[in-house]
């Protein structure tokens, strides 16, 4: 985008603007909300944890029970918020940024796709950050403490860019996900919310009955074993492009409303 | 003259309301149009069809001989920043402002800067937290600074002050000059803008009923003031849009008088003065409404 504004400007026209990194550039115009605040939040629960971490290695004197204290930290959900944060963005990003780029005669296709740009680069961004943590946390055995909040059990222990991997998807997933769903309140208000939930739990609910009935949750866990985090995330790729393109699909006739 | 927005037959109905009720007009090019009518006539479900913001039930638009809706080469000559334009909560006049170029090729920063001033926008306050004129104003800044061909104003003078109105004023009319193009402006206070319109779109419950001229439409009605006799007697064969009797006093408000019947009205001692738009839409919207119901009850009988 930044090429084409830098052409100067023809006589005897008006400049061209590309309207996709138009729409990029008017979702990052306010980088205060969208990694200043989300970047602050973690700092601070960083913080927070290695003081709770400092007390726990401070009060447990007994050997085995600080190991056994430090063996519980990997299971820290201390950094799920980011992925939550971006939920909210992804939401926002419809029924906030939407309206607006509608009122600067965006159209639907052009907004969908500088939001996905969006979206990528924000996950490739924060998966980094989350990425670079990580490697601080193993290379500093737990900031020193023996702590877990990048490298929680649920991020895995893969190389360096199986990390990466996992975390930009996690985000592209809950970005879209956030996406989705508002679309769906955008066109169809509360009702078409309440609906699309309906049917969702019908689904999961019929999903556990059948695992349930037919036996299979012993397959369902050997399943989990075998793909590990870093399988798991692969296949959230599924669902995500899902969401993207029904995102779409929703959002081409759907109208801002007051 | 070519057309800038051709509309044929165009109807947008939600559930069982119809905002818009067959309308069929013409804008053309370079022109200041007024869309007027009463709250909830339709005028903002209109301009949305027009900028393909909403889709059609029925009908054709046509905007620079093309469709509106989806059409990224057509819609980067357009600007419409609705009156209840929803901005993201984090954002204020600044964001809207730094953002508003990327999308608008013909911006004019020095323009916008200086309309920043006169309307004395606070662009480090948060947009929810504006008062409704300061909102308004935003929304005027980026109508002007945006120089679309085809610009809409929808509702500009909400919540603006009197020195505000009339900057607005001087700077439409100043930049109209200038930088010809095609300006649509909506609002329900009709007097305020009525000089600045040079063609007059009435809307009245989703159908339009006035498409005229403005000068035409000013000339078109007449109110004759008198003693109720002479009153009575010069409007005997005349269709009488509205009547007004005070004591022994008539007014009356009659539709074009040619120079013969005013030489005839003065000499029956009758003081002849303009209609205000205000007053000749008002008289013509209350008329339509009437005439709806009467066949209503036709229908229904």
């Amino acid at each position: 985008m930044t090429v084409i504004e830098s052409i100067p400007q023809v006589e005897s026209g008006p400049r061209r603007t590309n309207r996709i990194g138009s729409v990029v550039r008017l979702h990052l115009v306010n980088k205060a909300s969208i990694i200043g605040i989300p970047l602050m939040i973690l700092g601070f629960i960083l913080l927070v944890n290695i003081a709770i971490w400092a007390i726990i290695a401070a009060s447990v004197t007994d050997r085995s029970d600080l190991a056994d204290a430090q063996e519980g930290l990997q299971w820290s959900g201390a950094s799920f918020y980011l992925f939550v944060y971006m939920m909210v963005v992804g939401i926002m990003a419809i029924s906030a940024v939407f309206p607006l780029a509608q009122g600067f005669s965006v159209t639907r296709r052009d907004f969908y796709l500088g939001t996905s740009v969006t979206y990528l680069l924000l996950a490739v961004f924060f998966g980094a950050v989350m990425t670079v943590m990580a490697a601080i946390e193993t290379a500093t055995r737990g900031w020193w403490l023996g702590g877990r909040m990048f490298t929680a059990v649920y991020f895995g222990d893969g190389a360096w860019y199986e990390r990466f991997f996992l975390f930009t998807a996690g985000f592209l997933f809950f970005f879209f996900v956030g996406t989705v769903i508002a679309t769906i309140y955008s066109r169809w208000r509360v009702f078409g919310t309440l609906v699309f939930f309906a049917i969702l739990t019908v689904l999961l609910v019929g999903l556990a009955f059948l695992a349930t009935v037919s036996g299979s949750w012993p397959a369902v866990g050997s399943w989990f074993v075998t793909n590990g985090p870093t399988g798991f995330i692969a296949w959230s790729l599924v669902p995500t492009a899902i969401s993207a393109l029904a995102g779409y699909a929703v959002l081409r006739k759907a109208t801002p409303k007051n | 003259m070519t057309a800038a927005v051709e509309v044929i037959g165009l109807t947008k109905r939600f559930g069982t309301t119809t905002a818009v009720n067959e309308a069929t007009f013409t804008v053309e090019e370079n022109t200041i149009y007024g869309l007027l009518g009463r709250n909830g006539a339709g005028k903002t479900t209109l301009m949305q069809l027009l900028t393909g913001q909403d889709f059609a039930t029925s009908g054709e638009i046509r905007v620079f001989g093309e469709r509106p809706v989806e059409n990224s080469e057509l819609l980067r000559r357009v600007c419409f920043i609705k009156e209840s334009q929803k901005y993201p909560d984090d954002f204020k006049p600044r964001h809207v402002f730094a953002s508003a170029p990327w999308f608008f090729e013909n911006w004019d920063a020095d323009l916008a800067s200086r309309l920043i001033d006169d309307f004395r926008v606070p662009m480090n306050r948060r947009i929810k937290k504006l008062s409704r004129g300061q909102m308004s104003a935003v929304g005027v800044i980026v109508g002007l600074a945006s120089r679309a061909p085809l610009t809409f104003f929808d509702e500009p003078y909400l919540g603006l002050d009197a020195v505000a109105r009339q900057i607005f004023y001087d700077r439409l009319l100043e930049d109209y000059a200038e930088h010809p193009r095609t300006v649509i402006l909506s609002t329900h206070l009709i007097d305020e803008v009525s000089t600045l319109l040079e063609h007059v779109l009435v809307i009245d419950d989703g159908r339009i009923i006035i498409d005229e001229d403005a000068d035409t439409l000013r000339g078109s009605a007449t109110t004759i003031v008198g003693t109720g006799r002479a009153v009575d007697a010069f409007t005997a064969d005349r269709e009488i849009l509205h009547l007004d009797r005070v004591g022994g006093l008539a007014s009356a408000t009659v539709g074009k008088l040619t120079a013969a019947e005013r030489a005839e009205a003065a000499h029956a001692g009758l003081e002849l003065s303009p209609v205000s738009l205000q007053q000749l839409i008002i008289r013509r919207t209350g008329l339509s409404t009437s005439e709806s119901a009467i066949a209503e009850l036709e229908k229904s009988a």
